[in-house]
Protein backbone atom coordinates (compact mmCIF):
# COMPACT_ATOMS: atom_id res chain seq x y z
CA UNK A 1 0.00 0.00 0.00
CA UNK A 2 1.25 3.50 -0.80
CA UNK A 3 1.81 6.15 1.80
CA UNK A 4 -1.23 8.38 2.24
CA UNK A 5 -1.20 11.62 0.25
CA UNK A 6 0.04 14.70 2.02
CA UNK A 7 -1.37 17.56 0.01
CA UNK A 8 -4.44 18.17 -2.10
CA UNK A 9 -4.72 21.06 -4.47
CA UNK A 10 -7.92 22.15 -6.17
CA UNK A 11 -7.89 25.08 -8.54
CA UNK A 12 -10.99 26.12 -10.47
CA UNK A 13 -11.03 29.24 -12.58
CA UNK A 14 -13.62 30.61 -14.97
CA UNK A 15 -14.56 34.03 -16.26
CA UNK A 16 -16.66 34.84 -13.19
CA UNK A 17 -14.82 33.33 -10.30
CA UNK A 18 -11.67 31.74 -9.12
CA UNK A 19 -11.39 29.06 -6.45
CA UNK A 20 -8.10 27.84 -5.11
CA UNK A 21 -7.70 25.35 -2.31
CA UNK A 22 -4.54 23.93 -0.80
CA UNK A 23 -5.50 21.23 1.67
CA UNK A 24 -2.78 19.83 3.93
CA UNK A 25 -4.05 16.28 4.24
CA UNK A 26 -1.27 15.38 6.66
CA UNK A 27 -2.99 17.61 9.24
CA UNK A 28 -6.42 16.11 8.67
CA UNK A 29 -5.41 12.45 8.83
CA UNK A 30 -4.65 12.39 12.57
CA UNK A 31 -8.12 13.81 13.23
CA UNK A 32 -9.71 11.19 11.01
CA UNK A 33 -7.63 8.47 12.68
CA UNK A 34 -8.90 9.50 16.09
CA UNK A 35 -12.49 9.52 14.85
CA UNK A 36 -12.06 6.06 13.35
CA UNK A 37 -10.61 4.75 16.61
CA UNK A 38 -13.56 6.15 18.51
CA UNK A 39 -16.08 4.70 16.04
CA UNK A 40 -14.31 1.32 15.72
CA UNK A 41 -16.18 -0.46 18.54
CA UNK A 42 -19.50 0.80 17.19
CA UNK A 43 -18.64 -0.37 13.68
CA UNK A 44 -17.53 -3.78 14.94
CA UNK A 45 -20.73 -4.17 16.93
CA UNK A 46 -22.88 -3.07 13.99
CA UNK A 47 -20.98 -5.45 11.71
CA UNK A 48 -21.69 -8.35 14.03
CA UNK A 49 -25.36 -7.47 14.34
CA UNK A 50 -25.82 -7.01 10.58
CA UNK A 51 -23.68 -9.99 9.56
CA UNK A 52 -26.53 -12.32 8.68
CA UNK A 53 -28.37 -9.63 6.73
CA UNK A 54 -25.48 -9.44 4.30
CA UNK A 55 -24.45 -5.91 5.28
CA UNK A 56 -22.01 -6.92 8.00
CA UNK A 57 -19.09 -7.80 5.74
CA UNK A 58 -19.31 -4.57 3.68
CA UNK A 59 -19.52 -2.57 6.89
CA UNK A 60 -16.37 -4.17 8.30
CA UNK A 61 -14.48 -3.86 5.03
CA UNK A 62 -15.39 -0.26 4.31
CA UNK A 63 -12.71 1.38 6.41
CA UNK A 64 -9.70 -0.60 5.12
CA UNK A 65 -10.93 -0.36 1.53
CA UNK A 66 -11.55 3.38 1.72
CA UNK A 67 -8.15 3.80 3.33
CA UNK A 68 -6.47 1.82 0.54
CA UNK A 69 -8.32 3.95 -2.05
CA UNK A 70 -7.19 7.10 -0.30
CA UNK A 71 -3.57 5.96 -0.22
CA UNK A 72 -3.79 4.94 -3.87
CA UNK A 73 -4.89 8.45 -4.83
CA UNK A 74 -1.38 9.73 -4.30
CA UNK A 75 -0.24 10.97 -7.68
CA UNK A 76 -3.70 11.62 -9.11
CA UNK A 77 -3.79 14.64 -11.37
CA UNK A 78 -6.65 16.05 -13.38
CA UNK A 79 -5.92 19.11 -15.49
CA UNK A 80 -8.68 20.30 -17.80
CA UNK A 81 -8.60 23.54 -19.77
CA UNK A 82 -11.34 24.64 -22.09
CA UNK A 83 -12.66 27.97 -23.31
CA UNK A 84 -14.76 28.64 -20.26
CA UNK A 85 -13.03 27.01 -17.36
CA UNK A 86 -9.79 25.65 -16.00
CA UNK A 87 -9.86 22.86 -13.47
CA UNK A 88 -6.84 21.43 -11.71
CA UNK A 89 -7.02 18.71 -9.08
CA UNK A 90 -3.75 17.37 -7.79
CA UNK A 91 -3.18 14.96 -4.93
CA UNK A 92 0.43 14.47 -3.86
CA UNK B 1 14.65 2.16 -41.88
CA UNK B 2 13.51 5.76 -41.56
CA UNK B 3 10.18 4.57 -40.12
CA UNK B 4 11.91 2.46 -37.49
CA UNK B 5 14.15 5.33 -36.50
CA UNK B 6 11.14 7.63 -36.28
CA UNK B 7 9.31 5.14 -34.05
CA UNK B 8 12.30 4.92 -31.74
CA UNK B 9 12.59 8.69 -31.52
CA UNK B 10 8.84 8.97 -30.80
CA UNK B 11 9.12 6.42 -28.00
CA UNK B 12 12.05 8.36 -26.58
CA UNK B 13 10.09 11.63 -26.75
CA UNK B 14 7.19 9.99 -24.94
CA UNK B 15 9.64 8.71 -22.32
CA UNK B 16 8.62 5.13 -22.89
CA UNK B 17 12.27 4.19 -23.31
CA UNK B 18 15.44 5.70 -21.92
CA UNK B 19 18.25 7.32 -23.94
CA UNK B 20 20.44 4.23 -23.52
CA UNK B 21 17.70 1.95 -24.80
CA UNK B 22 17.07 4.23 -27.77
CA UNK B 23 20.75 4.17 -28.57
CA UNK B 24 20.77 0.39 -28.38
CA UNK B 25 17.79 0.11 -30.69
CA UNK B 26 19.26 2.52 -33.20
CA UNK B 27 22.48 0.53 -33.24
CA UNK B 28 20.40 -2.63 -33.73
CA UNK B 29 18.78 -1.03 -36.76
CA UNK B 30 22.18 -0.35 -38.15
CA UNK B 31 23.36 -3.90 -37.61
CA UNK B 32 20.06 -5.42 -38.81
CA UNK B 33 20.31 -3.35 -41.97
CA UNK B 34 23.51 -5.11 -42.81
CA UNK B 35 21.94 -8.53 -42.30
CA UNK B 36 18.56 -7.50 -43.76
CA UNK B 37 16.50 -8.50 -40.68
CA UNK B 38 13.53 -6.60 -39.25
CA UNK B 39 13.50 -4.47 -36.15
CA UNK B 40 12.13 -6.30 -33.11
CA UNK B 41 8.68 -5.12 -32.14
CA UNK B 42 9.39 -4.47 -28.45
CA UNK B 43 12.32 -2.66 -26.85
CA UNK B 44 15.10 -4.85 -25.44
CA UNK B 45 14.61 -3.80 -21.82
CA UNK B 46 12.42 -5.73 -19.40
CA UNK B 47 8.89 -4.47 -18.92
CA UNK B 48 8.77 -1.81 -16.24
CA UNK B 49 6.03 -1.75 -13.64
CA UNK B 50 3.60 0.85 -14.88
CA UNK B 51 2.44 3.39 -12.36
CA UNK B 52 0.00 5.71 -14.08
CA UNK B 53 -2.73 5.65 -16.68
CA UNK B 54 -2.50 8.83 -18.74
CA UNK B 55 -5.18 10.46 -20.82
CA UNK B 56 -3.96 13.38 -22.85
CA UNK B 57 -6.15 15.41 -25.18
CA UNK B 58 -4.48 18.18 -27.12
CA UNK B 59 -5.70 20.45 -29.87
CA UNK B 60 -5.06 19.25 -33.36
CA UNK B 61 -4.06 21.21 -36.41
CA UNK B 62 -7.58 21.47 -37.81
CA UNK B 63 -9.16 23.38 -34.98
CA UNK B 64 -10.46 26.94 -35.03
CA UNK B 65 -7.40 29.18 -34.59
CA UNK B 66 -9.44 31.92 -32.91
CA UNK B 67 -10.79 29.61 -30.26
CA UNK B 68 -8.80 28.04 -27.48
CA UNK B 69 -9.08 24.31 -27.84
CA UNK B 70 -9.75 21.93 -24.98
CA UNK B 71 -6.74 20.50 -23.26
CA UNK B 72 -7.05 17.57 -20.94
CA UNK B 73 -4.27 15.95 -19.00
CA UNK B 74 -5.30 13.22 -16.59
CA UNK B 75 -2.99 10.96 -14.64
CA UNK B 76 -4.56 8.11 -12.68
CA UNK B 77 -2.37 5.92 -10.46
CA UNK B 78 -2.71 2.23 -11.33
CA UNK B 79 -2.98 1.45 -7.63
CA UNK B 80 -6.16 3.51 -7.56
CA UNK B 81 -7.61 1.34 -10.31
CA UNK B 82 -6.70 -1.77 -8.30
CA UNK B 83 -8.17 -0.34 -5.11
CA UNK B 84 -11.31 0.78 -6.93
CA UNK B 85 -11.92 -2.68 -8.33
CA UNK B 86 -11.56 -4.16 -4.86
CA UNK B 87 -14.50 -1.99 -3.80
CA UNK B 88 -16.74 -4.61 -5.41
CA UNK B 89 -16.19 -6.52 -2.15
CA UNK B 90 -18.44 -3.93 -0.52
CA UNK B 91 -21.42 -4.98 -2.60
CA UNK B 92 -23.70 -7.26 -0.51
CA UNK B 93 -24.65 -10.63 -1.99
CA UNK B 94 -28.28 -9.72 -2.71
CA UNK B 95 -27.17 -6.55 -4.49
CA UNK B 96 -24.60 -8.59 -6.44
CA UNK B 97 -27.42 -10.78 -7.77
CA UNK B 98 -29.27 -7.72 -9.02
CA UNK B 99 -26.13 -6.35 -10.64
CA UNK B 100 -25.49 -9.69 -12.34
CA UNK B 101 -29.07 -9.76 -13.62
CA UNK B 102 -28.74 -6.26 -15.01
CA UNK B 103 -25.48 -7.19 -16.73
CA UNK B 104 -27.10 -10.30 -18.21
CA UNK B 105 -29.95 -8.23 -19.62
CA UNK B 106 -27.36 -6.14 -21.44
CA UNK B 107 -25.78 -9.27 -22.82
CA UNK B 108 -22.82 -9.42 -20.43
CA UNK B 109 -22.67 -12.88 -18.90
CA UNK B 110 -20.37 -12.12 -16.02
CA UNK B 111 -20.62 -12.91 -12.30
CA UNK B 112 -19.15 -10.24 -10.03
CA UNK B 113 -18.54 -12.86 -7.34
CA UNK B 114 -16.01 -14.54 -9.61
CA UNK B 115 -13.84 -11.45 -9.67
CA UNK B 116 -10.77 -12.32 -7.61
CA UNK B 117 -7.61 -10.45 -6.67
CA UNK B 118 -5.56 -12.42 -9.23
CA UNK B 119 -8.02 -11.50 -11.97
CA UNK B 120 -7.80 -7.84 -11.02
CA UNK B 121 -4.04 -7.97 -11.14
CA UNK B 122 -4.13 -9.72 -14.51
CA UNK B 123 -6.55 -7.12 -15.83
CA UNK B 124 -4.37 -4.25 -14.64
CA UNK B 125 -1.27 -5.93 -16.07
CA UNK B 126 -3.05 -6.31 -19.41
CA UNK B 127 -4.04 -2.66 -19.18
CA UNK B 128 -0.35 -1.87 -19.11
CA UNK B 129 -0.17 -2.73 -22.81
CA UNK B 130 -3.02 -0.42 -23.67
CA UNK B 131 -2.30 2.43 -25.99
CA UNK B 132 -4.92 4.48 -27.80
CA UNK B 133 -3.92 7.16 -30.23
CA UNK B 134 -6.71 9.02 -32.02
CA UNK B 135 -6.01 11.93 -34.28
CA UNK B 136 -8.82 13.94 -35.74
CA UNK B 137 -8.82 17.40 -37.23
CA UNK B 138 -9.75 19.17 -34.02
CA UNK B 139 -7.84 17.24 -31.43
CA UNK B 140 -5.55 14.35 -30.69
CA UNK B 141 -6.35 11.86 -27.96
CA UNK B 142 -3.61 9.76 -26.48
CA UNK B 143 -4.26 7.16 -23.82
CA UNK B 144 -1.31 5.21 -22.53
CA UNK B 145 0.34 3.80 -19.46
CA UNK B 146 3.60 5.05 -17.99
Amino acid sequence: MNRPPLLMRVHIKNSNKKFCLWLPLFLIFPIIAVLVLIMAPVILLAGGVLWYTGWGRPLLLIIPLVLSCLCAMRGLEVDINDNREKVLISIK
Amino acid sequence: MADNQKRILEMLAEKRITVEEAEKLLSLIGSKEETGDELPETPVHEKKSHKYLRVVVQPGDGGDPGQQADKVNIRVPMNLIRAGMKLTALIPSHATDKVNEALKEKGIDFDLRNLKADDIEELVTALSDLEVDVQSGKETVHIYVE
